[in-house]
């Protein structure tokens, strides 16, 4: 059964059981991994899969119950589950939108890809591998270089007779390494995401991961003290995107943000502008249209360190009693409709890296965190974190350091950025939006070596 | 789910390039998600997967294909894609083994299927949860009180003839506490979950675990900030447990054994830690989270010893490593969905529980950290560095439980960290986590008696 022939059934089926509004949301998604390893294939992975969730209003209340399975019988499930859902939910319902909205035209699907060959795949792969290997005779393992080409399909139907979909694609890449010199152990990773194989350039990508590794052997103990730091672009991302939910909305009237109340007050440095533009081309979660089918545009959440709106779906909308942002969002057709950014970032600045800690007499650079997801709490902004990075003295890079832990305060990060870098980059990380950051520059942070 | 002729034909079409194996996994899962937040039912949902993966070596070589388009066209064509990937002889006559089917002992009874209770008595006992956590005390601002339990069918077939169905059921309530004093915010968590039905939701003891879950949210907001340094720390039974999950466990898992990036490969019959420790996974504990009948491979669950006094014992260790390091499958390989081609995993693992009394290793201890719930981590698989939350920590001091700090962070290394073990407790408990990996997220148990680790750092917030 396709998915127009269950919208059909189900739609005619629920307004007949009482359903007074009925909405199907549905994605596909068709991908191709490939993983090298010792100049194997070690992972070559094929999936062509669908799923779709059903939302309707039933005697006033919202139910949800989705399926993966496409048949008659599924029509019954999904109806009868969304019913004994609807009757025991006591939030307050959930409105469906079902205005004409105009949407921006954005055309995110590159045709280039779907011409991309296994073949050239795995070539690129072992050419990287290869390269790796013989740059450098400290380079003691690739433990992972893969590829996956992917394309998906989302969209929304409704009784009322909203029909939305949209495709995206892209080509994701990683490589991580581990170096060893004198017993000690290093590793590097570097990601890509791309909607043209040929922009993927091998030799630069084999440079930065080795380089990054090796920059990282010879790590030496500091005192642990209070130290200014720069956090690099990927190192600022991660953070960011950890903390992110506290601009929900949902999160400020669950009571589960600092943010709140903090509506057109300074939350972070004046120079510093937090932007959410669903339109980037290469943005994962770009989209002109929200989970809900409500138009997405580009808005500016801080803007000179004042939090000028939180993220909101119509619900969280209606309930602070402002228009939605359009930041409605489906983790997939398993979930409800939350709330999330689309691409969120920290709006670049003009200085390059480099000149970020060239006033330094004494910092910290931190490169990378670890542990993001067990030792920061989401909702105090607390963060004790496992970091890799390297120690600047009288304004030059000494060496790294041994693995440190840097300890602070998210809320009070965001007001200590004394500059901002150039180099805007996204995190591969983030579960909540795609979240990116140039490299920032901190009055101080607890740093702990070894 | 797909009657047996079909099969065989999937797994005879996706050997018609040379392939020496293939193997089939329908999964049929019914979900239910519920939770409770500002006391009242904020999320129900429901749903079901349903999917097939196809899976086909030659040699070390493997492919997998999944979708959910069940019909004999859309299998054939995942069938026939999965085979053109793999580059063999295209006359290659691998003919498959007529299926036979296998039957399973349910080691793991289930009383009540969660499809055959209402989910009003689901919302009854959360609603109690909910209830206990807010009385605790006037600081709770909030709780969250997830359900989820699930049924998961799974037919299992492969050119070796094997076909075996099983049927897995899991519960699992989790309780979330806030804290606030109006500026600061502290969370307090307690999640147990088991192989069973409603029964375990049932019959939760409430009064303990809602109220754990509100008591560490308030005492960690009347905490000091933890100082930072090397220190022995003492690591407190079930949950406890994930350090050594996630720092040795998946290093004795085959899939990093047999590339050779653990540090424990080649090292069977030698002492890789103290001789206090012997390290086990059990998929056979009766109705235990992380317990199974057959792993994802069709081969039965058993108990397999990691570790004993310190010596290395054995791997876990799924079909293809398996052939990448010459040795027999120990029933670990697993899956979280049709949508990962499986490898070897843990189910239960633990510490075997020793002689001291947990008052005894306290009463040792000079000064050093007392981490009574850990919370979760990660660990670079390529060194083994890891860092892990503690959630609930105190000072110790002179042999005594001195005051409760937070934002303590342990940093470490686990091949080292696992030696560095000085004492071992006889408190063994378990602890349920869900374990993200190469074949997805699964449910797992952590578990340890009470350890003492020499020394650990600490990352804190007082430099």
């Amino acid at each position: 059964m396709s998915i127009e022939q269950l919208k059909e059934r189900l739609f005619a089926e629920g307004e007949k059981i009482g359903f007074t509004d009925l909405e199907l949301y549905y994605e596909k998604k068709e991908s191709l991994t490939i993983r090298l390893f010792e100049g194997e294939v070690d992972k070559y992975d094929f999936s062509d899969v669908q799923g779709a969730s059903v939302r309707g209003l039933y005697n006033g209340k919202t139910g949800y119950a989705y399926t993966e399975k496409f048949d008659e019988e599924s029509v019954a499930f999904l109806l009868e589950n969304a019913v004994e859902n609807a009757e025991l939910i006591e939030s307050e319902p959930e409105e469906l939108f079902t205005d004409k909205a105009e949407y921006e035209k954005v055309q995110f699907y590159s045709s280039e890809l779907d011409t991309v060959k296994p073949e050239d795949m795995i070539e690129f792969l072992k050419q990287v591998e290869q390269k790796i290997l013989s740059y450098d005779p400290r380079v003691k393992k690739v433990t992972g270089t893969q590829m996956q080409n992917q394309k998906s399909e989302k969209g929304l139907f409704h009784d009322k007779g909203l029909e939305l979909k949209e495709s995206n694609n892209f080509l994701l890449f990683y490589v991580s390494i581990l170096v060893e010199e004198n017993d000690e152990l290093k590793s590097g990773f570097v990601f890509r995401i791309t909607k043209d194989f040929n922009e993927l350039d091998a030799d630069g990508i084999v440079k930065e991961v080795v380089e990054q590794g090796l920059s990282m052997l010879g790590g030496r103990n500091y005192p642990n003290k209070n130290y200014p730091v720069v956090l690099k672009n990927e190192a600022a991302a991660s953070l960011l995107s950890t903390f992110t939910s506290s601009f929900s909305a949902q999160a400020v009237q669950d009571n589960r943000s600092r943010l709140k109340g903090k509506l057109d007050q300074k939350i972070a440095a004046d120079h510093v502008n937090l932007v959410d533009n669903p339109f980037l081309l290469e943005g994962i979660q770009s989209a002109t249209f929200d989970s809900e089918g409500v138009p997405t545009r580009k808005l500016n959440i801080v803007e000179e360190g004042n939090l000028q709106t939180y993220f909101h779906n119509l619900k969280t909308a209606k309930k602070d009693g402002v228009e939605t942002t359009g930041h409605a969002h489906r983790g997939s057709y398993r979930g409800s409709v939350e709330v999330s950014p689309s691409n969120f970032y920290i709006e670049p600045a003009s200085q390059p890296y480099e000149q970020l800690y060239a006033g330094l007499e004494e910092g910290i650079i931190i490169t990378g965190l670890a542990g993001l997801h067990s030792g920061a709490d989401p909702i105090s902004g607390d963060f004790s974190l496992a970091a890799d990075g390297y120690y600047v003295k009288d304004g030059k890079i000494a060496g790294p350091t041994k693995q440190m832990t840097v300890a602070g305060n998210f809320f009070e990060v965001l007001q200590d950025i004394e500059e901002i870098g150039s180099d805007l980059i996204f995190s591969p990380m983030s579960f909540n939006g795609y979240i990116g950051s140039p490299s920032l520059k901190i009055k101080g942070l607890a740093v702990t070596v070894d | 789910m797909l009657n047996k002729a079909l099969i065989e034909d999937v797994l005879q079409a996706a050997l018609e390039t040379g392939g020496d194996f293939s193997e089939v996994f329908v999964e049929d899962r019914y979900t239910n998600h519920m939770v409770l937040q500002n006391s009242r039912l904020e999320k129900n949902l429901s749903g079901r997967d349903f999917g097939v993966g196809i899976r086909v070596f030659l040699g070390l070589q493997s492919v997998y294909a999944y979708t959910n388009d069940f019909t004999r066209e859309g299998l054939l064509k995942a069938a026939h894609t999965a085979a053109q990937a793999i580059q063999g002889k295209k006359d290659g006559k691998t003919t498959i083994i007529p299926l036979l089917k296998e039957s399973v002992s349910m080691l793991h009874p289930i009383k009540i299927m969660p499809t055959e209770a209402a989910k009003s008595r689901k919302l009854a006992v959360m609603r109690n949860a909910n209830d206990i956590i807010r009385n605790y005390d006037s600081e709770i601002v909030q709780a969250i009180v997830n359900l989820i339990d699930e049924e998961q069918n799974v037919l299992i077939a492969n050119s070796e003839g094997k076909f075996v169905e099983d049927k897995r059921v899991r519960s699992r309530m989790s309780m979330v506490s806030i804290a606030s004093n109006g500026t600061d915010m502290q969370t307090g968590f307690y999640g147990p979950g088991a192989y069973q039905g409603f029964e375990f939701i049932e019959n939760l003891d409430l009064n303990h675990y809602a109220k754990e879950s509100a008591r560490i949210a308030k005492t960690m907001l009347h905490a000091d900030p933890a100082p930072s340094g090397k220190f022995p720390v003492i690591i407190d039974n079930e949950f406890g447990g994930v350090i050594f999950h996630e720092a040795c466990g998946h290093s004795l898992e085959a899939t990093s054994v047999a590339k050779n990036a653990s540090v424990f490969a080649n090292k069977l019959g030698e002492k890789v830690a103290s001789d206090l420790v012997t390290y086990i996974d059990d998929g056979t504990l009766e109705n235990e989270w992380g317990s199974l009948n057959i792993d994802d491979e069709g081969e039965k669950s058993r108990k397999n010893v990691l570790i004993e006094d310190g010596i290395l014992k054995g791997y876990m260790i799924d079909k293809l490593n398996g052939r990448r390091m010459g040795m027999e499958s120990t029933g670990s390989s697993r899956r979280q969905s049709y949508r990962f081609a499986p490898t070897s995993r843990m189910t239960n693992t633990y510490i075997a529980p020793g002689k001291s009394t947990p008052e005894e290793i306290i009463a040792d201890t000079e000064y050093g950290i007392y981490a009574k719930y850990m919370g979760g981590g990660s660990v670079n698989p390529g060194t083994g560095d890891f860092n892990f939350a503690i959630n609930e920590a105190y000072l110790v001091k002179n042999g005594k439980i001195e005051k409760p700090i937070r934002g303590a962070t342990l940093i470490g290394n686990g091949a080292k960290t696992i030696l560095d073990i000085d004492r071992v407790g006889n408190n063994l408990g378990h602890g349920a986590g869900m374990c993200g990996s190469s074949s997805g997220s699964l449910p797992v148990n952590v578990g340890q008696p009470m350890v003492r680790v020499s020394e650990i750092t600490v990352g804190g917030k007082e430099a």
